[in-house]
């Protein structure tokens, strides 16, 4: 494998970085479908409300409880409690699938958005697919059929010298070795291209970042008044200290 | 009306001491005239109790004491609660800023020689708001009951476990329980939401009482009550109001922009304030791989594990507090302020800044062996510091302290 014992993102090594579009109302709606189409059946985010998706994400009512809500018994207030009891998943898979409303929290987007990325094909594995973030991953890869066949293979790279430099033969040319663990997907065999993947995915983990703290837009965006207010603040309280120092200066 | 007014309050001020109360601690409570921004850390220290306070008691409308409310009920105030994570996320920033100020506070302290003499009890109050701020933050830590909650508790309740004879016993009546349950929560949130708190404003009172009895300090260490007045005012000195509450105001103002912008910006504080593993509900049944205390702990946790002994590493860091108590009987030095005093005490202050950075540092991280002996070397000179200080203030030679601020 190609990555260190210990980095953050196991046998992939850095993860790839990713920065949320929290204002990006489409991609936020355009990941939250593909949430409750493709995650929802086994993963809760038992700590939001369908309620506030709605709101949030500008989906109006209706067209949430008709084509995302599945159960008419399901209210707007409800939390999304998923639709799998645990005790039969647990039988299903030997683990409950783990509640996702905070997983871009504990773990970071970035972890997330390269997690999901990285499933490849490992006939050795009970669900035929291993993943080079977290190897042994007791997920099927989901996402398969719109991704294509990943897997690992080798190719040749130019053997690096101790001075840091390629190393080359006597006619000039690099000496090359093999080495193996870099992800490759199958051309054709998915619904999407790799960039359109890599995008389907950034709008689910875009989604599943807002999930995990709803009001950071909100946030990041009232932050800056509050800062103006305490700049203003001091500016006006400097001023007065000021002109009061005279007294014994 | 003014007439009817004044009438009330002069009812009032003959049966309760309101303006003997304002003159003696305000308006014509002297302050030395020249201090520096040092001076101003322990005013923005009560500012953070009382956001502390409020934004705790706003808290508390939301969270839920027992096993299985105490995660989700956070959340329910992130989300649920109209403006929630505001409240909590002043509590969490509150939490790091009050130890940032305090320690901030104490440093000046050291550096300024605040605790000489008559001002030793003032010391010993605030190092004892130290202590209980420190259970009272391992509490209020423990409470949202994530995975860092419990497995931290987990650490610390089972120091009390190091202790000879009683150990077990007292670890078992710390707990409530055999094991950190629904027990050790509400009493932790009963101890972090009344008791101490309760403590803190008492021994916060009985701080400022003492201040104002013998006056504070300045960073020259200059005796301002030498040089009066014909009224016996110190010729050195402004009245407390307006002069240094304006002081203050700026200071709280620019404290307001750097607590804003952690706040609302930054309030996982790269994972030193909000640990992420927290995020995750307590689980008994699965250990963190890397059990890291906040920020605030850590010189003291890399203390803890510096010693490979549970019983010794627990004394060490116990030790490690309880030497900053006796610290006005261990400086012999002439002059209060490091402007005054030698090469040795400059010397010695410095090695302490590095080593308690660098034990800072050590106590987030994950023991290697390297790490684990410049621990030791971290320790080893933190209490140098202190135990060598008698003979290194009272060998080097002091220059003359001025005799007017």
């Amino acid at each position: 494998m190609i990555a260190a014992v210990g980095a953050p993102c196991g046998d992939y090594g850095e993860c790839d970085t990713f920065k949320p579009q929290l204002t990006n109302i489409e991609s936020l709606q355009l990941g939250a479908l593909t949430f409750i189409n493709h995650c929802y059946g086994c993963h809760s985010l038992k700590y939001s409300r369908w309620g506030r998706i709605s709101k949030d994400l500008d989906i109006p009512e209706k067209i949430l409880t008709e084509n995302l809500v599945f159960g008419s018994d399901v209210k707007l207030g409800d939390r999304m409690t998923g639709s799998m009891q645990p005790a039969v998943s647990e039988s299903w898979f030997g683990i409950a699938p783990p509640d996702l409303t905070l997983v871009t929290r504990l773990h970071g987007s970035d972890w997330v958005y390269t997690y999901l990325r990285t499933f490849y094909e490992d006939l050795s594995k009970p669900y035929g697919v291993n993943n080079m973030v977290y190897p042994g991953a007791a997920m099927p890869n989901v996402l398969a059929s719109i991704q294509g066949q990943q897997v690992l293979s080798c190719k040749d790279v130019p053997i690096i010298a101790s001075n840091g430099g390629v190393r080359r033969d006597e006619y000039g040319n690099d000496i090359t070795e093999e080495k193996c663990g870099y992800l490759k997907t199958i051309k054709g065999s998915g619904k999407l291209t790799q960039q359109e993947f890599d995008d389907y995915i950034f709008n689910l983990v875009n989604f599943m970042t807002y999930v995990g703290e709803p009001s950071r837009s909100v946030r990041e965006r009232m932050g800056w008044y509050v800062i103006l207010f305490f700049v203003v603040f001091t500016a006006f309280s400097y001023l007065l200290y000021r002109e009061y120092q005279k007294d014994y200066h | 009306m003014t007439q009817q007014s004044s009438g009330i309050f002069n009812w009032i001020n003959t049966r309760l001491p309101i303006s003997n109360t304002y003159e003696r601690h305000l308006s014509k409570h002297p302050v030395p005239k020249k201090v520096n921004f040092w001076y101003l850390f322990g005013a923005l220290a009560s500012v953070v109790l009382i956001i502390q306070i409020v934004s705790g008691i706003w808290l508390m409308f939301g969270y839920e004491n027992t096993e299985e409310g105490a995660f989700a009920s956070v959340e329910y105030i992130m989300r649920d609660i109209e403006y929630g994570w505001i409240i909590r996320y002043m509590h969490t920033t509150g939490a790091s800023m009050f130890f940032a100020v305090v320690y901030l506070h104490m440093f000046r302290g050291l550096l300024y020689g605040s605790y000489h003499k008559p001002r030793e009890l003032v010391w010993i109050f605030g190092m004892t708001i130290y202590l209980v701020m420190m259970a009272e933050g391992f509490l209020g830590y423990v409470l949202p009951y994530g995975q860092m909650s419990y497995w931290g508790a987990q650490v610390i309740i089972s120091l009390f476990g190091a202790i000879p004879y009683i150990g077990e016993s007292l670890e078992l009546w710390v707990r409530g329980d055999y094991y950190i349950s629904g027990a050790t929560i509400s009493r932790f949130f009963a101890l972090h939401v009344v008791a101490l708190p309760l403590i803190l404003i008492a021994l916060v009172f009985m701080h400022l009482v003492a201040l104002h009895e013998v006056g504070a300090g300045n960073p020259d260490g200059v005796d301002i009550e030498k040089y009066l007045d014909e009224d016996g005012v110190p010729l050195d000195s402004v009245p407390f109001f307006p002069y240094k509450v304006l002081n203050a105001l700026v200071a709280i103002g620019v404290f307001g922009i750097v607590f804003s912008f952690i706040m609302f910006f930054f309030p996982e504080g790269g994972g030193y304030m909000l640990e992420l593993a927290n995020f995750e509900e307590a689980n008994p049944l699965s250990t963190p791989e890397h059990i890291a205390p906040v920020w605030y702990y850590s010189p003291y946790y890399a203390m803890l594990r510096a010693v490979p002994d549970k019983l010794g590493g627990l004394l060490v860091m116990a030790a490690a507090i309880a030497i900053l108590f006796v610290v006005p009987w261990l400086d012999r030095s002439k002059a209060a302020s490091i402007r005054y005093k030698g090469i040795l005490s400059k010397i010695a202050m410095t090695m302490f800044i590095i080593s308690w950075l660098m034990l800072a540092w050590l106590g987030t991280v994950p023991v290697t062996a390297l790490r684990t002996t410049l621990s030791i070397i971290g320790t080893v000179i933190y209490f140098a510091f202190f135990l060598l200080m008698p003979i290194y203030t009272s060998i080097e030679k002091t220059k003359p302290v001025p005799e007017r601020l």
